[in-house]
């Protein structure tokens, strides 16, 4: 693919242009998690000591410092509490209404997440919303000349098909 | 050696906006009006050089930028010369560091200086870096790289909790573009009316294009030294920075602080640390430039500044509590939606509009200003920056 005024990028990653992470296992400890999202699963670290459940999921207990990490399941469903549509200037990647909620799941945990598969107008405070998997462009490792796609996913939320209401 | 009072001597910047030039030329442009702005100083004698740029790296191809920029303007720091970036507070972060350093008599005549060039030929790239500037993996992914959402989403909880109106948030901006349109530095410099900011096209609503601040290209810099050899140099009032605190109590839109996104307990953790150590109380301050990268933010400021009570900024700038003749004017030279804001730069901006104030030699002069504050918010609302200066130590 020629790089217009930057031939010599031709063919080649910018992996610093990327607007996904760098999932693969080569470059990520927390390859774990993409894997995870792979199978549908919205995971991350809790401390077998302590017992602290942080997201995004760590490498290193971020209360006691133990590095006796195991994977957990966090609620694939909660509710909006309050939600924008962006109509102009989304960034890059993205397409208008790039919509984002803040969310409780129903541990009561809170995230902001963008939320897909909504068109404008549709989303309503309280409005239930589910935990989301879909492909994104692979990454390119290259190993001794030889360039390797490396499949990745991301995650976001989506509306609950049948509302309640 | 006793800890020595730091104090602001000089500053400048270059013309903020959409820039035909390139980050070092900006660099030189705000050096040669600081240095103008203090003919007693000798480039020689500076001898520490902190710069303040966030997007250098992305958008100028450039990182290890201090000792080029030590080389544009001409001066030779031997005690140190670094850059520094906390994004939107990167200039306030290197005052308070120049002031520490000069403090503890590890540098005695500081550059501090700062600035970003955000426009790139093609304007896709600069949007797309906004990805690094937030938790690229965590956040970016969700599209949360431009910081709109999430303070449509404060506004969105301040009007809930609050009962603030869009006629308030346009008040702030009404207010801020009338302060920059004879700021000849500005980025804009013309009035906008109520019924313009009322009625401009949506971004992410509430929040619309005057609630907005702009991207700018543009540098800033000032020189801080201490008491004794300010005296030498000038024989301006003495500036002298009295406290300051910077606190960051999460790092991304997961693990938010408040109880809701309007309800900022980090801005208030530096704010009270700032206040206790300038040894001042919200009622001191005479003047204060507070981050308006939008209208909602300086509304919440106003609360978490203490200047009224939580759930009041509403009201509060409304009633024109936050202009000339009401309790306290901000942001007295268009702040960030007039000036625009060049993330390194815009605390050099503040400090240097407050440096003017106290010294009483500012455009729109606050009669009889004494105590002025800076206030930098930086990312997605995840840190919180505050200086207090005063004509006293």
């Amino acid at each position: 693919m020629p790089v217009p005024g930057i031939p010599i990028l031709e063919g080649k990653y910018p992996s610093t242009m990327d607007l996904y992470p760098l999932e693969a296992k080569e470059f990520n400890r927390l390859y774990q998690f993409y894997e995870n999202l792979r199978g549908k699963r919205f995971t991350t670290t809790k401390c077998q000591k302590c017992g602290y459940v942080a997201f995004p999921p760590r490498v290193v207990c971020p209360e006691c410092n133990s590095e006796d990490l195991e994977w957990v399941d966090l609620p694939t469903r909660g509710k909006v509490v309050y939600f924008t549509e962006e109509v102009a200037g989304v960034p890059l990647g993205f397409e208008p209404p790039l919509i984002h909620a803040l969310i409780a799941l129903s541990d009561g945990r809170k995230l902001v997440s963008r939320i897909i598969n909504c068109t404008e107008g549709q989303l309503e405070e309280g409005d239930e919303v589910q935990f989301a998997v879909f492909d994104v462009p692979p990454m390119i490792i290259e190993k001794k000349g030889v360039m390797t796609e490396v499949p990745r996913v991301f995650y976001a939320f989506e509306p609950v098909k049948a509302k309640s209401k | 050696m006793p800890e020595r009072d730091v104090c602001l001597i000089a500053g400048g910047m270059n013309k903020w906006g959409v820039r035909e030039a390139h980050l070092l030329d900006m660099v030189q442009e705000a050096a040669k009006e600081c240095f103008d702005d203090i003919p007693a100083l000798k480039k020689k004698d500076v001898d520490a050089l902190l710069f303040a740029s966030s997007y250098c790296g992305r958008n100028s191809f450039q990182v290890n930028i201090a000792p080029i920029v030590a080389e544009r303007m001409g001066i030779r720091p031997t005690n140190i010369c670094t850059r520094v970036d906390t994004l939107c507070a990167g200039g306030s972060s290197a005052i308070i560091l120049a002031a520490g350093l000069i403090k503890a008599g590890m540098a005695d005549i500081v550059m501090v200086s700062g600035g970003e060039k955000l426009y790139t030929p093609q304007r896709w790239e600069t949007f797309y870096s906004e990805l690094a500037s937030i938790d690229h993996d965590w956040d970016g992914t969700q599209g949360m790289g431009l910081p709109p959402p999430w303070f449509a989403l404060t506004a969105k909880a301040h009007m809930k909790h609050y009962g603030t109106k869009k006629e308030q948030l346009a008040a702030v901006s009404v207010k801020n573009w009338r302060n920059g349109s004879n700021n000849p530095k500005a980025q804009f410099q013309r009035k906008i009316t109520l019924e313009e900011a009322m009625t401009a096209r949506p971004v992410v609503p509430p929040l619309s294009l005057y609630d907005c601040c702009p991207i700018t290209d543009g540098c800033a810099a000032v020189i801080l030294t201490y008491a004794e050899k300010a005296r030498e140099l000038t024989d301006r009032p003495l500036v002298y920075i009295r406290g300051s605190a910077q606190a960051t109590l999460h790092s991304m839109s997961m693990n938010w602080p408040g109880e809701h996104p309007a309800d900022w307990p980090h801005m208030r953790a530096a704010v009270k640390k700032a206040y206790e150590n300038a040894r001042v109380t919200p009622g001191d301050i005479s003047v204060a430039q507070t981050h308006d990268c939008f209208t909602i933010s300086e509304i919440i400021e106003m609360e978490e500044l203490g200047f009224c009570k939580k759930g009041e900024g509403g009201p509060f700038v409304g009633s024109g509590q936050g202009d000339f003749g009401g309790k306290i004017p901000v942001n007295t030279d268009g702040g960030l939606l007039s000036c625009g804001h060049p993330f390194g730069a815009t605390g050099i901006r503040q400090a240097l509009e407050i440096l003017r104030q106290l010294q009483g030699r500012a455009t729109n002069q606050v009669e009889g200003a004494h105590i002025g504050l800076t206030h930098n918010l930086s990312g997605l609302n995840v840190e919180h920056t505050v200086i207090i200066y005063g004509r006293e130590p």
